[in-house]
């Protein structure tokens, strides 16, 4: 039986000049003694959700849907019916602040408040059980007797979470209760959290933008956008393989997840406007298509206990190979084996790094995903192969590659306008002011001037780094949905090669495009990558995410590319 | 602390020295001088019109004649030893005249004070609990038009109608003349009949600004997070606004009330002059009329004392009530 049951929950806020849809109808039930996990960024609506069970919502608020505690209907209670549920069986442990507790009054008093309104217990009964509540929270009863601004932020939590514990109730929301605190009280209170829900199993709503934290205590987890959930789940599955592309989003911005990648947000706001149609995700999303636009989907299951809002079933695969293999013929008539009977899938708006050491088909296996040489056997589908076999390269939103080295891959006797220039002509797209408009947009991506003076310049009098970005120009100037970055900064000096590959995952991240980084570079693909895929004798060895690959590798050879980082002289151990 | 409390302690004795000099100088600055009054306050009043030589005579004597930096001198070492000098027209100690009159004015002061924060206080929680309905827009702007009329006009009002017409409350005076009292009871309330029409002005005249004080404050506190948490423990509305929402609105009222008595002991003099209640305020007009410096200094500096006080005991109750201030 669920402890706590929400239907169709709209919480709009109304202002003089607009409506601010805060909750725009959410469901989700809470059984007795689990802990759900709210996530989301800041205005997402969880604190809204959080005060609308409390019934704490201003009078400003328009309140629609049904809230029910034990089945009884507890969201159009008025003011002093709903005191009887407050503390008692509903409590929350607000977010620390320095005016969540009144200035003028002693936190123990301020403890004890309750358990004297809603217990019955004598003053001193309720001061002798608040110096236990101390203790259980790690905090010395003499704190009793002080004032909020005489704590530490971390104390103050304590105190907060005492204050919600004092009427013992069954149902405990806490609402970003460690955002604002330090690493080391962050994990105590976590721990604290754990070991009282296991000792007296509270119901738990635990709400944060800390996905981490939250993942770590609860069971389950509902991801909310503009008001909305996108997705919910079982913890581990959510985190290990987000479906939505807003959760994947928060996933990869989070650093305790990611440890070695590079922090990059999802790009653009959530949307501000009261009158919004269509999926709330679509301006930031990378794969939108037309109904994105017009309708908002609804939370549907996909089985395994999950559920997504997406039209397009939650992130859409993109690139789909099937046992490709390819073979070089050596000149004493053997064949090499580059490519052995290779699977993968790419996934929109995701950055797949390929790696392995020089001669581990890495190169063939891209060449053949951009349909530069056919494989002997096997099958590469783009887009569900509705792109048609062959003809995904030459289209505008296909697939593009940038090489390894950038002083072969463009010619010296090409101006820089007709280096670029080059796709568009020959696949005839765009007329010929068009065209320069097209390039002089891709270069402004890459950061190149567009004068007129530098258009004319050759290839030959180029840059290495330069050359590369013309090179990435090209590519940017077909608007690939996939691109392919075979080795693309090994030819070039350190620093250069760190503003190439800035410049590109900057790039990959705004425009939303998938990426495949082929590189024998372990420390540069942990900047960027997403899930890696290490290759070994024209095979796939082992592939997954990428912090696990880094931190677990199962496969030897895994164990060996990780091992075979040279450490600094500082670093030997 | 220590080096706070002295540097706390020559704050007060510059600012008290810079109140002397201005007291002692300012009348001075006036035309005339004691002895050259011309006109009579009151009908029937003999009016002295002294000679040249008997003006020069006095001045002599009061040592008016002299250098005024030697007037000063004497006046700031006279003060030392606590003699405050005499008046010349009521032709004794000016320590005795202000003695004479000061707790009147206390007794209208302090009345008016409580009177004016309890009811301001009331008024604004009632105005703040239902903030935007009918009753506070009503009260808001009924208390703001009111607190545009000036309190000497509210007063001669007052006295009209309740004095002069209805015939309910005496005309002058802070006791009834020759009043032969059964009893303290008796006095207590002749005394309060009188001072009633005084200090329903003065209150009238400070309450807008507790009220909308009390009533601006307690919105802003209903909005902060602690009372938002007082809420969700389910403490009731009652236990919420009296317990959290008030207690922390009344901060900046008390601090309030400590301009206020200064302001009052202004308000006081033109108040006292409509009910003439014979208080300081009402002396220290007719001692400027008269020229009567010793007397002006004197009443002038015990307003400033006053006030001094008032701050210094608003300060050690906001700290005991603020645990955040002063530790």
């Amino acid at each position: 039986m669920s402890l706590l049951k929400i239907n169709d929950l709209k919480c709009h806020y109304l202002t003089d000049a607009d409506t601010v849809r805060a909750v725009d109808g959410i469901s989700f039930e809470i059984g007795e003694g689990e802990i759900l996990g709210i996530v989301g960024e800041s205005g997402s609506g969880k604190t809204t959700v959080a005060l609308g069970i409390m019934g704490l919502l201003p009078e400003n608020t328009a309140i629609s849907g049904e809230i029910l505690y034990r089945d009884e209907l507890i969201s159009s209670l008025p003011e002093s019916e709903m005191d009887r549920f407050r503390w008692k069986d509903i409590a929350i442990v607000f977010q620390n602040s320095l005016e969540v507790m009144n200035p003028v009054m002693k936190v123990g008093v301020q403890v004890t408040e309750p358990m004297i309104r809603h217990l019955g217990f004598s003053p001193e009964k309720a001061r002798s059980k608040c110096a236990d509540l101390f203790r259980t929270v790690g905090l010395d009863p003499k704190w009793m007797d002080s004032y909020p601004h005489q704590l530490s932020g971390g104390m103050r939590q304590r105190v907060l979470l005492a204050m919600a514990l004092s009427c013992d109730p069954k149902f405990l929301i806490l609402d970003e209760v460690t955002s604002a605190l330090d690493a080391f009280t962050r994990k105590e209170i976590r721990d604290l959290l754990v070991a009282l829900q296991k000792k007296n199993g509270y119901t738990m709503l635990m709400i944060s933008h800390d996905i981490t934290f939250v993942s770590s205590v609860a069971s389950r987890i509902a991801v909310m956008y503009s008001g909305r959930v996108v997705e919910t789940g079982p913890v581990r599955d959510i985190l290990v393989s987000p479906r939505h592309p807003y959760t994947r989003g928060l996933v990869h911005s989070t650093p305790d997840i990611f440890v070695y990648k590079d922090l990059w947000g999802i790009p653009g706001d959530v949307p501000a406007g009261d009158e919004f149609k269509g999926c709330p995700f679509s301006p930031r999303c990378t794969q939108k298509i037309d109904i994105c636009k017009d309708a908002t989907p609804v939370l549907m299951p996909i089985g395994g206990g999950r559920e997504i809002a997406c039209h397009r079933g939650g992130i859409a695969g993109l690139l789909e190979a099937r046992n490709l293999s390819f073979s070089y013929r050596l000149p004493d008539g053997e064949y090499l084996r580059a490519v052995d009977n290779v699977s993968l899938e790419v996934r929109e708006g995701e950055v797949l790094a390929v790696v392995g050491q020089t001669g581990s088909g890495k190169s063939t296996l891209a060449h053949i995903l951009a349909n530069v040489i056919k494989p002997e056997c096997g099958e590469v589908l783009f887009m569900d192969g509705n792109a048609g076999g062959g003809s995904y390269g030459n289209k505008v939103n296909g697939i593009q590659i940038v090489f390894q080295d950038p002083f072969s891959s463009t010619s010296n006797r090409f101006t820089v306008l007709d280096a670029v220039k080059e796709p568009l002509y020959i696949n005839k797209i765009g007329s010929n002011g068009d065209r320069l408009q097209m390039v002089k947009n891709a270069l402004e991506l890459v950061r190149l001037p567009t004068t007129d003076n530098f258009l004319s310049k050759y290839c030959g009098e180029l840059s290495g780094g330069q050359r590369q970005r013309v090179a990435l120009a090209r590519a940017m100037v077909m608007e690939p949905k996939l691109l392919i970055a075979d080795e693309i900064t090994s030819a070039l000096d350190v620093s250069t090669s760190a503003n190439v590959l800035r410049l590109l995952k900057g790039l990959q991240n705004r425009r939303g495009f998938a990426m495949i980084y082929i590189s024998h570079d372990l420390s540069l693909t942990l900047k960027i990558a997403d899930r890696i895929a290490v290759m070994n004798s024209g095979k796939i060895v082992e592939m997954g995410n990428s912090h696990d690959v880094m931190l677990s590798p199962y496969d030897e050879y895994t164990k060996r590319l990780v091992g075979s980082r040279i450490g600094l002289c500082c670093h030997n151990h | 602390m220590e080096k706070d409390r002295n540097s706390f302690i020559f704050r007060l004795l510059s600012t008290l020295f810079v109140i002397l000099a201005i007291n002692f100088f300012l009348p001075r600055m006036m035309p005339g001088d004691p002895f050259s009054t011309t006109s009579a306050d009151e009908v029937g009043e003999e009016i002295i019109v002294m000679t040249e030589e008997q003006r020069l005579y006095y001045l002599n004597y009061y040592g008016l004649d002299r250098p005024l930096y030697e007037q000063f001198l004497v006046y700031m070492k006279n003060l030392m030893t606590g003699d405050l000098g005499r008046s010349i027209y009521y032709k004794m100690p000016v320590s005795d005249v202000i003695m004479l009159h000061l707790p009147w004015t206390v007794l209208i002061v302090v009345g008016a004070t409580v009177i004016s924060t309890i009811s301001g206080v009331i008024l604004g929680t009632l105005s703040a609990k239902n903030r935007k309905k009918g009753s506070d827009r009503i009260m808001m702007t009924g208390l703001i038009a009111f607190a545009e009329i000036p309190s000497f006009l509210l007063g001669l009002i007052l006295l009209l109608v309740f004095s002069v017409y209805l015939r309910l409350f005496p005309l002058a005076g802070a006791v009834t003349p020759f009043a032969d009292y059964n009893g303290p009871a008796e006095q207590a309330w002749d005394i309060l009949y009188h001072a009633f029409l005084p200090i329903v002005t003065l209150s009238l005249s400070q309450l807008t600004g507790v009220y909308l004080l009390t009533r601006n404050t307690l919105i802003t506190v209903t909005t902060k997070d602690y009372i938002r948490t007082a809420r969700a423990k389910g403490l009731g509305e009652k236990t919420v606004w009296i317990r959290h929402a008030l207690r922390n609105a009344l901060l900046p009222v008390v601090t309030r009330t400590g301009f206020m008595i200064g302001i009052m002991m202004g308000g006081v003099v033109l108040v006292e002059s409509v009910f003439s209640y014979p208080g300081i305020g009402m002396t220290l007009r007719s001692a400027v009329v008269g020229r009567d410096y010793p007397l002006i200094q004197g009443i002038l500096l015990v307003i400033a004392v006053s006030i001094l006080v008032c701050n210094l005991l608003v300060d050690k109750i906001y700290g005991k009530l603020d645990p955040r201030v002063g530790i």
